[in-house]
C-alpha cells in the first residue's frame, strides 16, 4: 500500500497494524507442515479490511469528470492569455496566467465579480461567454457524478462498515460482542447495557438495526447490520479484539449460531461464548468447538417450570437476584400440587417439558394439536376436567390462546402455562391472566443474563438448588432485611492484598469475623444494607455465611448489597483507618473524615 | 493494445517531456523559459496524476505519488512566476521558478521509468 491517498484512507479507516498483524507476518498463504492440522488459533484471522474496493471504484469513476474539468479549465484560461485586451493607455496586452485562472475560478464557479483588470474586448467576451458554457456544464457533470457516487448503496454500505469497525476498534472498555438483535438479542443488550456493560451488536437486519439506534442506550453501541456467518464480519465485530471479553450468539437461527461459535473458537480460542441452540444437534455439533455455554429455551423453560413447581421461594429468590438493581421482590410463584397435568404442543417443546414435570413429580398427558383433540373438542375438555395444570406450548400463539380459553373455562382453578412466540401479542395473553407465560426470547435472555451477570452468582444459583425451599424464603427474608427491598447490587470480592489490603493487614495480626465488618465506616453505630451472599474457600462453598465466620486470607465473598454499600465495603476493606474505626471504633478519630483529613499521608 | 494504456503512457511522457522542455536552458534566463510551456506542463502533469487514481496495485501506488510531487513542484512554480510577475522578473526569481521545475521534472523522470519498468515486466510473463 504505497498510494498516498490509499495510505491516508487507510489510517483513517482501516485497523491499526498491532491489531491484525499476524495477517502481515503470515501473509495470505500459511504453510501446515506434513499433514498436521492447524490447532485453533493459528490460523490468521481474515482482516476486516477486505472490502476497500468502494473506495477505488469512487477515484476510479471520478477520473472522467476530474479530467474533464481540467481541460475545460485549461482551455478557457489559455485562450484569455491569448486574446489581447483593451488598456487604458490604449495599448493591447493579453491577460497574464494569474489573472486568467483567477478570473475563470470565479467565473466559472459562478461567483462572478465582474471584469478585471480593465472592461474586456469584444474578442474577450466571446471567448468568455464560451467558457462560462463549458465551464457550467463541466462543473455541473463533475458534482453530479459525485453525488451520484456517494449515493451509491455499496459505498454507503462500505462507509458504514468501516465506521462500525473504527468504533470497535476503539473500544475503550472490555465489550461483548451480541449477535442477533431479535427478541432475545434486544432483551440481553438493554439489560447488560443497564448494568454498564459495553456491547457490540451484530445482525442480518437493517430493521433491527435501526431499532437499536432508536432503544437510546446508555453506552455508545457499535451496531452493523452484515452476516454474522462471514468470519470477516465477526472480526470487524472485534471477535480479536484484546478487549473482546465474550460471544453471545442469539440469533433466532441455528446455523448461523453454529457458524458464530465455530469461527470464535477457531479465531480466538478460549474466549466465553453462549450461544442459542433450538434443537439438541446443534447443541451437540457447537460441544465440539470450545465447550461453548449453549442456552436451549425449551430446555432452560423446563427447568424453570420444574424449579418453580418444586421450589417457588427459590425461583423468586433467583429472579430478584438476577433482576436490575433496584428491582422490587416479585411475586411468588403459586403452584398447584400434585396432579395430572396436560401438555399441548409440537413433540420438541412437549417432550422436554414433559421431562421436567416427570421429575418434578407430575403425571402428565401429551396432546400433539396438529393431530388430536383440538381446544373446543369436548377430549380436550375432559382432559382438562381434574388436571391441576396446563401447559400450552404449540409454536402458533392463536393455538396457544384458545387453548388457555378453553382450560380456563373447563376448569377454572387449573394452573395455566402458555408460551407466547411474538412480542405484539403480549396483550392478548395478559388479558387471559394464565399462571405462567413461556417466552422462548424471555428465557433465553434470562439464561444469558443469569450466566453473564457474575460467575459466582452463577454459581450460587447452582448451589442453591441443592438448598430447600424453606432455606430459599428464609434467605430472601435475610436479604430484604438486611439490603433494602430494591433488588441488590452483587459483587465478588477476593481477600487479597490487591483488594481487601487493610483486611490482609489486620487478618496478620488477629482475626476478624466476618460480622465485625458490616458496620457502615461513615457511622459505626449504623450497619452497612449488605450481606454476605456465598463464602469459597478453597472447594468449600459456604451458603450465606454466619456472621461470626472468622475470615482468612484468600477467602471469596459474594456480597449484596443496598445502594452505596459497596463504596462503604471498599473502604473498609482497603483503608487501614477506616477498617480500624470500623472494628474497633478507635478513639483516636472523631470520625473517619476527620481522620482522612488529619492524617499525613504516607 | 489497450487504449488505456495508449493514453496514459501519452499523459506521462508528455507530462515528462513538456516539463523538460521548459526546464531546459540557463536556468536564470527569462528569454529560454516560455510561460506557456510551464501551463501546458501544469496542465498535463494534473491530467497524468488524475489517470492515476484508483490503481490498487503497489506500482499505480507509487506512479501516484510521483505524479502528486510532480504536480505540487510545477504548481510551486507557476504561484512562484504569478507573484513576481510585476515589474519584470529577475534572473534570481527565474532561477527559483525554473529549479521548482526541475525538481518535477527528476519526479516525471521516475514516472517514466516505473512506466518502462512496467511495460517490461508485462512483456516478460
Amino acid at each position: 500500500m504505497g498510494n498516498p491517498l490509499l495510505v491516508l484512507w487507510h489510517w483513517i479507516f482501516v485497523p491499526r497494524p498491532g491489531e491484525d498483524e499476524a495477517v502481515d507476518e503470515q501473509g495470505p498463504w500459511r504453510i501446515v507442515p506434513g499433514s498436521e492440522i492447524p490447532r485453533p488459533g493459528t490460523v490468521a484471522p481474515p482482516t476486516a479490511s477486505a472490502t476497500s474496493g468502494a473506495v477505488f471504484l469512487v477515484l476510479r469513476r471520478m477520473r472522467v469528470p476530474l479530467i474533464l474539468l481540467l481541460l475545460v479549465f485549461s482551455i478557457s484560461v489559455l485562450g484569455l492569455t491569448l486574446i489581447p485586451g483593451a488598456q487604458p493607455d490604449g495599448g493591447t496586452e493579453p491577460m497574464g496566467f494569474f489573472e486568467a485562472f483567477y478570473f475563470m475560478t470565479y467565473t466559472a464557479t459562478t461567483i462572478g465579480f465582474g471584469e478585471i483588470p480593465y472592461e474586456f474586448t469584444t474578442a474577450q467576451r466571446m471567448w468568455v461567454t464560451f467558457s462560462i458554457y463549458i465551464a457550467v456544464i463541466g462543473w455541473a457533470y463533475a458534482i453530479g457524478s459525485l453525488l451520484a457516487m456517494l449515493q451509491d448503496r455499496s459505498f454507503r454500505r462500505e462507509i458504514v462498515a468501516q465506521r462500525f469497525a473504527r468504533q470497535v476498534r476503539r473500544m475503550p472498555e472490555p465489550f461483548l460482542v451480541v449477535i442477533g438483535y431479535g427478541e432475545a438479542g434486544a432483551r440481553v443488550a438493554h439489560a447488560l447495557d443497564r448494568r454498564g456493560r459495553r456491547l457490540v451488536v451484530l445482525d442480518r437486519s437493517q430493521e433491527r438495526i435501526d431499532a437499536l439506534e432508536l432503544a437510546q442506550l446508555r453506552a455508545d453501541v457499535p451496531a452493523l447490520a452484515a452476516n454474522p456467518r462471514v468470519p470477516g464480519t465477526l472480526v470487524a465485530a472485534g471477535l480479536t479484539h484484546p478487549r473482546c471479553e465474550g460471544v453471545l450468539a442469539l440469533t433466532d437461527d441455528d446455523e448461523a449460531n453454529l457458524a458464530v461459535v465455530q469461527a470464535a473458537h477457531l479465531l480466538r480460542p478460549g474466549v466465553p461464548v453462549i450461544a442459542r441452540a433450538e434443537t439438541p444437534a446443534t447443541a451437540a455439533r457447537m460441544a465440539a468447538f470450545g465447550q461453548p455455554t449453549v442456552v436451549d429455551p425449551f430446555d432452560a423453560f423446563g427447568d424453570r417450570l420444574r424449579l418453580i413447581l418444586r421450589t417457588p421461594a427459590l425461583a423468586q429468590l433467583f429472579d430478584w437476584l438476577v433482576s436490575p438493581p433496584g428491582a422490587p421482590v416479585p411475586p411468588r410463584p403459586d403452584p398447584p400440587g400434585q396432579g395430572r397435568w396436560v401438555v399441548v404442543g409440537h413433540s420438541r417443546t412437549v417432550a422436554e417439558v414433559s421431562a421436567d414435570l416427570r421429575v418434578a413429580g407430575a403425571e402428565v398427558v401429551e396432546l400433539d394439536p396438529a393431530r388430536e383433540a383440538g381446544p373446543e373438542d369436548g377430549a380436550f375438555v375432559d382432559l382438562v376436567a381434574g388436571a391441576v395444570g396446563v401447559v400450552a406450548a404449540s409454536d402458533r400463539d392463536t393455538q396457544n390462546l384458545s387453548y388457555v380459553e378453553a382450560a380456563q373455562r373447563a376448569e377454572p382453578d387449573v394452573f395455566v402455562v402458555a408460551r407466547q412466540e411474538s412480542p405484539g401479542n403480549a396483550p392478548l395473553f395478559a388479558a387471559l391472566h394464565p399462571d405462567l407465560l413461556l417466552v422462548p426470547a424471555e428465557v433465553v435472555a434470562r439464561e444469558v443474563l443469569e450466566r453473564l451477570a457474575n460467575p459466582a452468582l452463577w454459581d450460587l444459583l447452582q448451589a442453591a438448588k441443592g438448598q430447600g425451599d424453606p432455606w430459599a424464603a428464609d434467605a430472601l427474608a435475610w436479604l430484604v432485611a438486611r439490603c433494602g427491598p430494591g433488588s441488590p447490587t452483587v459483587w465478588q470480592v477476593r481477600l487479597d492484598a490487591r483488594s481487601a489490603p487493610a483486611l490482609v493487614h489486620r487478618l496478620a495480626v488477629e482475626p476478624v469475623r466476618l460480622g465485625a465488618l458490616m458496620a457502615s465506616p461513615f457511622g459505626r453505630q449504623d450497619p452497612l444494607p449488605l450481606t454476605a451472599l456465598m463464602l469459597v474457600r478453597g472447594e468449600d462453598r459456604v451458603l450465606v455465611p454466619d456472621e461470626e465466620t472468622p475470615l482468612a486470607v484468600g477467602d471469596e465473598l459474594l456480597m449484596a448489597g443496598g445502594p452505596g454499600a459497596q463504596r462503604g465495603w471498599d473502604a473498609t476493606l482497603g483503608e487501614d483507618d477506616a477498617l480500624a474505626y470500623v472494628l474497633s471504633g478507635s478513639s483516636v478519630a472523631i470520625s473517619w473524615w476527620g481522620r482522612r483529613l488529619l492524617r499525613t499521608r504516607t | 493494445m489497450n487504449l488505456e494504456k495508449v493514453i496514459f503512457g501519452f499523459f506521462v511522457v508528455l507530462a515528462a517531456t513538456l516539463n523538460f522542455g521548459f526546464v531546459i536552458g540557463d536556468i536564470a534566463d527569462p528569454e529560454l523559459h516560455h510561460p506557456y510551456e510551464l501551463f501546458a506542463a501544469i496542465v498535463v502533469n494534473l491530467i497524468a496524476t488524475v489517470l492515476k487514481f484508483g490503481d490498487r496495485t503497489q506500482l499505480g501506488a507509487v506512479h501516484l505519488a510521483t505524479s502528486l510531487v510532480a504536480s505540487l513542484q510545477l504548481i510551486a512554480a507557476g504561484i512562484v512566476w504569478a507573484l513576481v510577475q510585476g515589474g519584470g522578473i529577475t534572473a534570481g526569481e527565474m532561477s527559483s521558478v525554473v529549479s521548482l521545475a526541475a525538481g518535477a521534472l527528476l519526479a516525471n523522470v521516475v514516472s517514466v521509468v516505473l512506466l518502462i519498468a512496467e511495460t517490461i515486466s508485462f512483456q516478460r510473463r
